[in-house]
């Protein structure tokens, strides 16, 4: 029977028909689910009618995929319009069995819409993006509805609606601290990090002896704890933004010179050998075939880098720094049990490191895009 | 979920009880790393004092990144040392703390500068760069400069504060001019290092009148409710004052005791001995009860912080004698 | 790997014992070490020498410069610790003391090396099921990928201490805690390498598959399973680095009794240079070996499955 294959759906019906049972609340707030309200009932019917569209594998068109958008997300709206009722630690069954069901119902949205393979490109790319964000989204809702269901304490986790709150309130306060520490910390470390990297690659490769003896020491380096290169810094370089950056310049070397030795040894022996036949240079060689050979890994080097420079540098803030910046604003913060800003500044560096990263790797797609791993399956 | 947590706990504890002999459970979440500002707890385990009274403590450290609000909201100990300014704050956010015993009666903190920065007065330090600890520390210093009228924003009218680590090496590096300190622990690092005290100047919190009330032992206000708590805590506070009498009388002892419960190996006999005389001094007075008067002041102190005060409004039952009495402790009036 | 750039561009280089050895990895690694070596003492001395003369001056004694250099070199508590400082507390830490006691260099390495070794293997099996789901279920693939990867930009630093509260609040304590930071940092290296290596086998080996009627499971275990374990070997390398500074992060919030993290956040509370640079030279070293032995565990089980080459 197909549709006893969708066991999204079977469970879904079951957690259904204990929401409208169950009670909603477990203290003094009895009475099941209907009976606060009409919408509700709309719910109730609605996502009725996304499991029964869901029930059955088969069908993955477009309208299937709105019924089950809207089912699921007219369970979701329903379990935070009863928020407020239950919030506090006061959910019963019927709340949980609620958001479950509707849980279960975007779990087949999303199995729907990944499976979907539309004609136009336009649509691909969108459904590429729409469909991570749904996940995001579904993220966000369980976390709300189980930290204020649940009464979770507000100094162990905040709500995501207190985190965008505080977004809101101190936006003026969280762009000084991306200034501080991304503007200048990580992006002037970054590019200096790579660059010396890059070079130092350039001439190990020169110099075979410096490579013979620069790479295994570099390994060792490389395994040195950045929570101890900190302090060390700051003793160095003083509290302002150099000695970050410093910290960074660490982080990102030895990434880019292990990346781009083996870059430069990716190219072809038939290659090579063909420039010999033109009379090509070592210079010449290096800049028309090795270079743009080594680029796929080169750009794997600084894909890395950039969550790693942001890490780097909001940690060093740990250590010693002016009174502005992301990790000084989340040191400080988790001492004053503010764990809203603290969550604001990790939603904000976990933003800017995925631009950075989602950037490096559009530069990377329009620079190397002859390269294998770019070919669709 | 909360109740799942309590659940696990009281389990948790509930065995605990059961195999220990009919000893209750205690679990003591420290402020800072294992040193002689705790040794009154650390002697009252070692001597027995908390076994006399039927007790089975369990003293935990903290430390850079251990706060202890967080710690007894997430359900991991009976019982925090804490300060004030810290506690009240947290109150506020939702954590409803309240003390139930203060050993320390006097505040140790203050800032030393280096004499060559030509700072004398507090005036002095506008225009100069000051290190201040964050992370629930720093309630006290902007009290302060909000009381002198010297704006903490970097210009030149005012102070640059920078956050220091819990190191005294900006004052030796020179990288500020001053920097915070406790009578009992980075004054003698900074004299450690070389710099005599005759190159030092140093301004007591205590001096300038802005001292608030520091090491003091706080629960959660929902446990006061059950009498039984009550008496465990009683008899906690009653076997710790013993520890820190004796600490006070025996602060060499008390130091040595102090070093073998130390874990990580790195503190030195020669710094707790020291450590301990200067605690000595901030406990003289005090008998293990909160005395109101220094209660008002500290508040007082917190709610004058100008534009951006510690805490908004006068707290409500954030202490209580109920345990000192019930421990035998006077209530000073 | 192909081979060095550097034979093609210059006549065959044949020779004797002695050139060869001169030309060998030893003498290469060797002259750089010494090369740091020096740099090192010169960094010591520049950088010692303000306190140093603002000591001397105290104690108004007016050294040689010899006598001075020295004694940038033998500071108490230097800005940076010459070699020989730091290679005596190393001494003293790890052999000199018993491996029981707190003051031991091994009790805490080796404090630190067990949640890192709980960490990566946790991490590595987390890491190997979420990327074996990823490959076989399209819906993951698209949805959860993503939030893997931005999972990372989160600083650990920040959220460590938060895990280790709500652990402690469900009764977990000592190891666990701090293995399951070190969990977080390692499992993301082995699900992209993982990934890449399941995606691996060619298109035409994927169809042979197909051909023999060859199941799901058989496919995988006959076929993408043996292409990823290169990948696995090489992410396993990364994941076990990042597990060890899991394991040093964690230690921080958990009160920092003990571990190489413990010993680097004391060494600097108390302005123990010396301390610091040889919890560091510990931690590094620590995971040189950890990478070291995966290295040769990854060329044994490779040549066993007959896919030893570069």
């Amino acid at each position: 029977m197909s549709f006893l294959r969708s066991w999204q759906a079977i469970l879904a019906l079951v957690f259904i028909i204990v929401a409208v049972l169950a009670p909603v609340g477990n203290r003094g707030i009895s009475g099941s689910l209907l009976e606060t309200g009409p919408e509700a009932l709309v719910a109730i019917v609605l996502m009725l009618v996304a499991t029964a569209v869901a029930a059955f594998p088969g069908r993955t068109s477009f309208t299937d995929g709105a019924v089950v958008f809207v089912g699921a997300h007219a369970g979701a709206w329903q379990a935070l319009a009863l928020l407020p009722l239950v919030a506090g630690g006061g959910a019963g069954w019927g709340y949980w069995a609620l958001v479950v069901a509707a849980w279960l119902l975007a779990w087949r949205l999303v199995t729907i819409l990944s499976a979907a393979e539309p004609s136009s490109r336009l649509l691909a790319l969108l459904l590429r993006v729409v469909v991570p964000l749904i996940f995001g989204a579904w993220l966000l809702f369980l976390w709300e509805v189980v930290v204020r269901g649940a009464g979770v304490p507000q100094v162990l986790l905040p709500a995501p609606s207190a985190i965008g709150a505080r977004i809101a309130a101190s936006t003026y306060l969280l762009w000084a601290d991306f200034r501080q520490t991304f503007l200048k910390a990580v992006l002037i470390g970054y590019v200096v990090g790579c660059l010396a990297g890059f070079l130092v690659a350039i001439v190990a490769d020169r110099v075979p002896f410096l490579k013979r003896g620069l790479l295994p020491v570099g390994n060792l380096v490389s395994a040195l704890p950045i929570v101890g290169m900190a302090p060390i810094m700051v003793m160095w370089f003083g509290f302002d933004w150099p000695s970050k950056a410093a910290v960074v310049i660490i982080m990102t070397f030895f990434p880019m010179l292990v990346n781009t030795v083996a870059g430069l040894a990716a190219s072809e022996a038939v290659h090579r050998d063909l420039m010999r036949t033109y009379g090509a240079g070592y210079w010449q060689t290096l800049v028309k075939l090795r270079l743009p050979a080594a680029l796929p890994f080169i750009f794997n080097a600084l894909k890395i880098n950039t969550t790693l420079a942001l890490i780097a540098a909001i940690v060093a803030e740990f250590f010693g720094t002016p009174t502005v910046g992301m990790g000084f604003r989340i040191s400080t913060e988790i001492g004053r049990l503010a764990t809203d800003m603290v969550w604001a500044e990790i939603a904000v560096a976990a933003l800017a490191g995925s631009v950075f990263y989602g950037v490096m790797a559009l530069i990377e797609r329009a620079v190397t895009f002859w390269h294998p791993s770019f070919r669709s399956r | 979920m909360r109740n799942l947590l309590l659940g696990t706990v009281a389990l948790g504890l509930g065995f605990g009880f059961a195999s220990a002999n009919a000893a209750d459970p205690v679990t003591l979440q420290l402020k800072w790393v294992t040193q002689a500002q705790f040794a009154g707890y650390y002697v009252a385990k070692d001597k027995g004092f908390y076994e006399e009274e039927g007790l089975d403590v369990t003293i935990n450290p903290g430390g850079p990144d251990v706060a202890p609000p967080q710690v007894i909201a997430g359900g991991g100990a009976d019982v925090v040392v804490d300060w004030m300014p810290s506690a009240l704050a947290t109150r506020e956010k939702g954590v409803p703390l309240v003390n139930i015993a203060q050993p320390y009666k006097s505040s140790g903190m203050m800032l030393t500068c280096r004499k060559e920065t030509g700072i004398t007065k507090p005036e002095d330090f506008r225009g100069k760069t000051l290190g201040v600890w964050f992370g629930g520390n720093e309630y006290p210093f902007l009290s302060w400069m909000s009381h002198l009228g010297i704006p903490t924003d970097g210009s030149p009218e005012g102070v640059t504060v920078i956050k220091q680590g819990f190191n005294v090496d900006p004052l030796i590096q020179k990288q500020a001019d001053c920097i915070s300190t406790m009578t009992y622990n980075e004054y003698w690092q900074v004299i450690d290092a070389g710099i005599p005290a005759e190159e030092l100047v140093v301004f007591k919190y205590e001096d300038e009148g802005m001292a608030t009330l520091e090491d003091g032992l706080y629960v959660l206000e929902s446990n006061l409710e059950d009498p039984a708590f009550v008496d465990k805590m009683a008899r906690f506070v009653k076997a710790s004052m013993k520890g820190w009498e004796w600490a006070k009388d025996n602060p060499d002892d008390a130091a040595m005791i102090v070093l073998e419960n130390d874990e990580t190996g790195a503190q030195t006999e020669k710094h707790q001995k020291r450590m301990m005389g200067e605690v000595g001094k901030l406990i003289e007075g005090s008998n293990g009860s909160l005395v109101e008067a220094d209660y008002d002041r500290t508040v007082a102190i917190l709610l004058a912080g100008g534009s951006d005060p510690v805490i908004t409004k006068k707290p409500e039952g954030a202490f209580s004698h109920v345990v000192t009495e019930k421990a035998g402790i006077p209530t000073a009036q | 790997m192909s081979a060095a750039s550097y034979a093609e561009f210059g006549p065959a280089r044949q020779g004797g014992l002695a050139a060869r050895f001169l030309r060998s990895r030893f003498v290469a690694v060797t002259v750089i070490v010494l090369a740091i070596i020096a740099l090192w003492y010169a960094g010591a001395f520049a950088l010692n020498a303000p306190f140093q003369r603002e000591l001397d001056a105290r104690a108004e004694l007016s050294p040689t410069f010899v006598e001075f250099v020295h004694s940038t070199w033998s500071q108490e508590r230097p800005v940076l610790p010459a070699p020989h400082q730091v290679a005596q507390e190393l001494w003293k830490t790890v052999f000199l003391t018993a491996p029981g006691s707190k003051r031991s260099l091994v009790y805490h390495g080796w404090v630190t090396l067990s949640s890192t070794l709980l960490g990566f293997a946790l991490g590595t099996v987390l890491g190997i099921l979420l990327a074996v789901a990823i490959v076989h279920v399209p819906s993951l693939d698209r949805s959860l990928m993503p939030w893997v990867v931005a999972s990372q930009t989160i600083p650990i630093l920040a959220i460590a201490p938060m895990v280790i509260v709500v652990l402690a609040s469900v009764g977990l304590t000592g190891l666990l805690p701090k293995a399951i930071i070190s969990t977080y940092l390692s499992f993301f290296p082995v699900t992209v390498g993982m990934v890449k290596g399941l995606r691996s086998p060619d298109p035409i080996n994927l169809d042979l598959m197909r051909t023999y009627s060859a199941s799901g499971a058989q496919t995988f275990w006959k076929l993408r399973w043996p292409s990823s374990v290169p990948f696995l070997f090489v992410s396993m390398r990364v994941a076990i680095a990042a597990a060890l500074v899991g394991a040093i992060v964690g230690e921080l919030p958990t009160g920092a009794v003990a571990g190489l993290g413990a010993r680097l956040l004391s060494g600097s509370y108390y302005g123990q240079t010396v301390q610091i640079w040889s919890a560091l030279i510990a931690a590094s070293v620590l995971a040189a070996v950890l990478v070291g032995i995966i290295g040769v565990v990854q060329k044994i089980v490779l040549r066993r499955m007959g896919m030893a080459a570069a």
